[in-house]
């Protein structure tokens, strides 16, 4: 246990006289049954258990929006307690604002882990690196568990796991539960200067204050994971506020007078440009990988139901499997824990997505043994296999995108694009590799490329109509990127019109199919890039600087980053 | 578990291994943070913490105190003595005795040929009281160079002479603990917030268990602005308008206290002519509030029983900045609000030591508040120091800011520069560089040898920094606090107290006098030197331990005021909270003066050619010109590089994105910042942070204060030019290499 100092001030300490029985979700606020006091947390090896009457409560921190001055003293007292290099924060505060001058307001939001009741986080990390204690309800994670690949920070709606490109770990907020074991208020709490952070039992009012909302200007929807933070923000807002980030997002006022709700604000312009170089992204990886497997898959699965099945095939979805899974693996901060992958079955897509893929890499690679040997029968059942385990690699790939913290993705255009990356690639590879020419082959690239544009049209069509940041991707995909959108479209409805052709006319020759094959692989890699870069999470509103995508970029551009005082790693991947 | 691993390891919680926590005053700024510093096993200072009984902060810091312990082993501090004879050529490492006698011979050499003031030496607030006193000692009674003087005359000059011309003396009346008492609160050109957060803290703490109104003065929607029940948006400079007419409506309406002006204050019908010109009508065409605003407040701050005002470089860096802090005086003169609980006029500070140097450097005259103009005040220190009193100067010699024309015309030949940073922190940059290539001999003493200044040094002395050494600091509130040292000095750095006593060996005359070898022995000797009924500036009843066991003691605090006598309780055990609670003032005839204060408008203003007002202040994650902070990565990430607020109406009209970078022109030079848009500024304003070296600086006029000779940093007229914004980019990084 942490020392206790006798000069502690009282606004340090934890209060909380009573507690509630069931939060705002209906869920119990007492996580353990009466009498059970839970086990010690081991903090640092400690076997002690902590005297915190409130121990098996769900806590949360409070925070009034009316109060924060921004003076970053919260995140300041959590780096220091954590010891954090300066690129990384457990915390950090961000603002928006609006109005014009002088009837100008500024809402500074301090934000951490929310602790939630369905962490998504937890559910969503492959190697089950986090931990939901009832002992506080604290949701912690062991960066000794993690493997870095940051899939964590992609299903939180709020920022709160921090992947840490230099040590290629995530680690976030850990509700300072050494500090809560002897009663203390987590440590950004008690540096708080303007009176904004609180903490405590959840849904308990704290002193001298009247609110526990769930919602302030620029925050996500907190039902996504049932959130454990409450809001105290009472003074009037403006109409519309703006984030001072480069994220091209505002928030404007609900006509009921409730709440706010994410709208595209244009900061780049309307104008529609190329920026091929910034498709380019820390993804990549994942473009290769997705791209690979689904060709792989499609490969295997429409050469092996139209009755094309062969080793060839076999082996090139096997070489593809083994390069997309190289590439994911590259893609991990933490390479050599790979195998960790596998550890959360039980809630999460990512590992169930490893498995399917592994499975169909084992299968096809049984298949194209038995084949060799010529053991028809077995060939074919562990063909079958194959496929079935290739339909649940595609399944569960698109399941991982489904994410509501990220709504551009959280749509049935990724079901339609990735499903279609499968029969148009994979009816290519089949081809030019199987041993006889498929009519089947060329209508499943028809059918591929028919819907990937299927989807497009919906996506854009239900992006446009949308009130949250999927709106915001789809004008980034319009104007920062709008000139490769528009090439990419064309070279997708094109080769449909000609491989339509091709495949009614019966055209056998090689040259025009390898003409389209190209164009249908440079639409497929342009496609897949411009899915990871547009896509805008419901992240908290940063600051100028910090926080700030657009300053990270800049800083390390002009070589700014080379100093760690500027807060900014000096790579991404 | 609720979900997760079954078989968990143990939390790891990072663990600082702290293995003692050492007392120490915060080494920021002026609001006087008691700290604990946390050392590890080896001695290392690994985090600190805000003392939980200490009656200023009772347990919080700020982002920059929380952050403080990386300013030790920082990049950048000076390690050994470096020399050189002209300053194009590269240093040669020296050792500290001949580096010191490079030093004496410098001065002695430059002396004997110009005269004893060719010799300037420009100090700082940032070092101890008892390194303060002792190098007053140093520069008045040993080098005897007239033109002696602090960096405080960037800040704090206005506030000092302000409450010299209406008090008497300087010496800030109020404290903290009036927040808990008043009933309004005016704050001009302060942003407590940014730059005070402890002191916001604690007027917050004291706004939710008793509101009461606060009215903001500001050109600019600072978060205090924004949360005040008042803003009053001012047109830069004008504060003395507004302060002339809120005294027009109070005299007008009879909310003036009467009593106490007839007993405890001298000038009023003066006074009260010259308001009578500042009609509310009249004042909302020149400062922007209109009429009935100024009514508004007048009343309100007339009719509360207990009204207080508070102000920092608002008023302070103008052209009447004096005359401003003086029409604060005059606004609680008259209400009666001075010396009570919750009534004064509280000036907050600048930088950690300000007060210090102030009381004991003696840059303004003599130790003690004493002045080299008044006979018996230099027989008294003479004989104190066994000084002959004729070889002090009959009145005081240059300001700071007058030192640098000073060395322009020729009459300066030889600098000593100690613990501040002209190159970033003066107005017109271009002109200071022309100037400082003028010496014939410059020194600088600093813990940080990457200073921008040092590039104009011919002797360059590494100081040891802050709780390396022993020593006090006062706050704002007139509060003597202690640090400890926590940690051995760094590499071979020396802390300043033992750089002044070894130089002073260096002179025949300083053998006849008394050197302490301790900062404690020092303190000692003030103790001497501050007692006496009539002296406000009293430290004979604090002693080390006292103060440590206090967490801090405000002065007046005489010898037995902490002693309890006939069974009553001690009068004072932590010091007095306020002066001149008895309507006594420390002129000779006890009484303050109400000023006539006509306002005189002087300053640059925006015109057709440089049409945007420039304004500059402080943020939050910085002090001063970043030699501390610039290396802390959890303070210096917050604004790694300078920016400009500019309003987006205005951007759009010239074309300035969010995040581009912008050329501002002014008449003295060009700069180059990245632009934040915001409303927070009018359109014809922009806002720039101070800190940055080759900043806003390149820009500024600053015009000086007729009295306290302080620029007018805040007021200037610059245009905005488009730049290549590769360029730009690649000049800002440039310029951020540490």
């Amino acid at each position: 246990m942490i020392p206790l100092r006798v000069d502690e001030p009282d606004y340090a300490k934890l209060a909380d006289a009573t507690a509630q029985t069931l939060n705002r979700y209906g869920n119990p606020i007492q996580l353990l049954p009466d009498g059970d006091k839970g086990v010690s947390l081991r903090i640092n090896g400690d076997a002690g258990i902590g005297d915190n009457p409130n121990r098996t409560r769900q806590h949360a921190f409070h925070f009034t929006a009316d109060n924060c001055i921004g003076c970053h003293a919260c995140e300041a007292a959590c780096s220091e307690k954590n010891d954090l290099p300066p690129h990384l924060s457990f915390r950090s505060v961000g603002y928006v604002e609006g109005g014009t001058y002088p009837d100008y307001t500024r809402i500074n939001i301090s934000m951490a882990c929310n602790h939630c009741d369905d962490p998504v986080c937890l559910k969503g990390c492959p190697t089950l690196a986090y931990t939901k204690h009832p002992e506080y309800g604290a949701v912690i994670q062991d960066p000794d568990i993690c493997f870095g690949c940051g899939y964590c920070t992609w299903v939180c709606p709020y920022n709160a796991p921090q992947l840490d490109p230099v040590a290629g770990q995530v680690e976030k907020c850990n509700m300072c539960v050494d500090r809560l074991e002897v009663g203390l208020k987590p440590a950004c709490v008690s540096a708080c200067v303007g009176n904004a952070l609180d903490f405590g039992v959840v849904e308990n009012v704290p002193e001298r204050r009247e609110q526990t909302d769930t919602s302030i200007p620029g925050f996500p929807d907190p039902t996504i994971t049932k959130a454990n933070i409450r809001f105290q923000q009472a003074n009037p807002t403006p109409h519309e506020v703006t984030r001072p980030d480069s994220s091209p997002v505002k928030y404007r006022r609900n006509g009921a007078g409730s709440g706010f709700r994410p709208v595209v604000d244009p900061k780049e312009g309307v104008q529609r440009q190329w920026n091929w170089a910034r498709l380019s992204s820390r993804e990549n990886p994942l473009v290769a990988f997705t791209l690979a497997v689904q060709a792989a898959v499609g490969a295997f699965a429409t050469t092996f139901v139209a009755g094309q099945g062969s080793a060839l095939v076999a082996l090139t979805a096997l070489v593809l499997v083994g390069l997309g899974m190289a590439a994911s693996t590259a893609h991990l901060g933490k390479t050599l824990r790979f195998y960790r992958g596998f550890n959360n079955l039980r809630h999460s897509n990512l590992s169930r997505e490893a498995l399917a893929t592994a499975a169909f890499g084992a299968a096809t690679g049984l298949y194209l043994i038995a084949d060799l040997a010529g053991w028809t029968r077995v060939a074919s059942a562990l063909g079958a296999a194959a496929v079935v385990a290739g339909v649940a690699t595609i399944f569960y790939m698109v399941r991982c995108y489904l994410i509501p913290a990220r709504p551009f993705w959280n749509h049935w255009q990724t079901t339609t694009s990735f499903v279609g990356a499968s029969l148009a690639l994979g009816g290519w590879i089949g081809l030019a590799l199987a041993p006889g020419w498929s009519p089947l082959l060329c209508w499943a690239i028809v059918a591929g490329l028919a819907l990937e544009i299927a989807g497009l049209i919906g996506q854009s069509r239900d992006m446009r109509a949308a009130e949250h940041e999927g709106a915001v991707s789809h004008h980034v995909q319009t104007t920062t990127f709008g000139q490769v959108y528009r090439l990419r479209n064309a070279l997708l409805l094109g080769n449909l019109i000609l491989v339509g052709a091709l495949t009614v006319a019966g055209v056998t020759q090689p040259a025009p199919w390898l003409v389209a094959a190209l164009l249908c692989l440079g639409s497929a890699t342009v496609g897949r890039a411009l899915f990871y870069v547009v896509v805008v999470p419901t992240t908290m509103p940063g600051a100028f600087f910090w926080k700030n995508k657009g300053f990270e970029e800049h800083a390390r551009d002009i070589g700014l980053a080379a100093n760690p005082a500027v807060g900014v790693a000096p790579t991404d991947h | 578990m609720l979900f997760g691993r079954r078989h968990k390891n143990p939390i790891r919680i990072a663990n600082k291994a702290v293995a003692e926590w050492k007392y120490a005053t915060c080494g920021y700024c002026s609001v006087g943070c008691s700290i604990e510093v946390g050392v590890d096993a080896l001695g290392k200072p690994v985090t600190t913490r805000g003392v939980g009984g200490a009656d200023v902060n009772r347990g919080k810091l700020c982002i920059k105190g929380l952050t403080q312990a990386q300013i030790f082993a920082a990049p950048g501090r000076g390690s050994v003595p470096k020399v050189r004879d002209r300053i194009l050529e590269d240093w040669q490492r020296a050792d500290w005795d001949s580096a010191l006698d490079r030093v004496a011979d410098g001065f002695k050499r430059t002396q004997a040929r110009y005269g004893r003031d060719a010799v300037a030496v420009i100090s700082t607030g940032q070092i101890m009281t008892e390194e303060f006193y002792t190098l007053g000692k140093l520069v008045r009674g040993v080098i005897g160079t007239n033109n002696y003087d602090g960096n405080t005359t960037l800040c704090m000059a206005s506030a000092v002479s302000g409450y010299k011309r209406s008090f008497g003396s300087d010496g800030p009346p109020g404290c903290y603990g009036d927040f808990e008492h008043t009933q309004c609160l005016l704050a001009f050109g302060s942003n407590l917030p940014e730059q005070h957060p402890i002191i916001y803290w604690r007027l917050k703490e004291a706004l939710e268990k008793r509101k009461f109104p606060v009215i903001v003065v500001d050109p600019r929607v600072t978060m205090f602005a924004q949360f005040a029940d008042i803003h009053l948006p001012v047109t830069p400079g004008t504060d003395l308008v507004l302060l002339n007419s809120l005294c027009h409506v109070i005299l007008e309406e009879g909310l003036h206290d009467e009593a106490y002006i007839r007993a405890h204050t001298d000038g009023f019908e003066d006074f009260a002519e010259t308001v009578a010109e500042y009609d509310p009508a009249t004042a909302a065409n020149i400062c922007g509030i209109d009429e009935d605003t100024i009514r508004t407040v007048a009343r309100l701050y007339g009719k509360a029983n207990a009204a207080m005002a508070i102000w920092t470089m608002g008023i302070n860096q103008s052209t009447h900045g004096s005359d401003g802090v003086c029409a604060i005086n005059n606004l609680n003169l008259a209400t009666g609000n001075i010396g009570k609980p919750g009534g004064t006029s509280l000036s907050i500070t600048g930088q950690c030591n300000a007060m210090g140097t102030r009381e004991w450097s003696s840059c303004s005259g003599l130790p003690g508040y004493r002045q080299l103009e008044n006979p018996a005040h230099r027989d008294e220190v003479g004989k104190f120091w066994n000084v002959d009193p004729e070889f002090f100067p009959k009145q005081r010699g240059l300001f700071q800011t007058d030192i640098f024309p000073a060395i322009e015309t020729g009459q300066i030949k030889a600098l000593w520069v100690i613990g501040t940073n002209p190159m970033t922190s003066m107005p017109n940059t271009p002109r200071i560089r022309k100037t400082l290539q003028n010496l014939d001999f410059c020194v600088v003493q600093d813990a940080y040898e990457d200073v921008e200044t040092a590039d104009y040094a011919h002797v360059f002395l590494p100081a040891s920094v802050w709780a390396e050494k022993e020593g006090c600091f006062t706050n704002t509130e007139r509060r003597v606090n202690l640090t400890r040292p926590v940690t051995a000095p760094f590499a071979d750095s020396k802390p300043d107290f033992w750089i002044f006593t070894s130089l002073a060996k260096r002179w025949p005359g300083a053998a006849a006098m008394n050197w302490p070898h301790t900062p404690e022995a020092a303190f000692e000797e003030m103790k001497q030197l501050s007692k006496g009924r009539d002296r406000n500036l009293d430290i004979s009843g604090m002693t080390y331990e006292k103060i440590e066991a206090a967490r801090g003691i405000q002065w007046p605090m005489r010898e037995g005021d902490d002693r309890s006598c006939d069974g009553q309780a001690p009068r004072a055990p932590r010091g007095s909270p306020r002066l001149y609670g008895d309507g006594t003032f420390a002129f000779p005839d006890g009484k303050a003066r109400l000023l006539a204060l006509p306002y005189v408008e002087n300053n640059e203003r925006p015109d057709e050619e440089f049409p945007f007002w420039l304004n500059s202040g402080r943020v939050v994650e910085h002090f001063h010109t970043r030699t501390k902070t610039g290396k802390v990565g959890d303070c210096n990430k917050h604004s790694p590089t300078p920016y400009m607020e500019m309003n987006p109406d205005a951007a759009d009209e010239l074309g300035v994105d969010q995040m581009g970078y912008a050329r501002m022109v002014s008449r003295r030079g060009d700069a180059v910042v990245m632009v934040q848009r915001t409303q927070r500024v009018p359109k014809n304003m922009v806002f720039i942070p101070f800190h940055f070296h080759e900043c806003v600086n390149r820009l500024t006029l600053g015009l000086l204060d007729p009295y306290s000779r302080q620029p007018a940093f805040k007021q200037c007229a610059v245009r905005i030019e488009s730049v290549d914004q590769s360029d730009a980019a690649e000049w800002n990084r440039a310029l951020r290499t540490y």
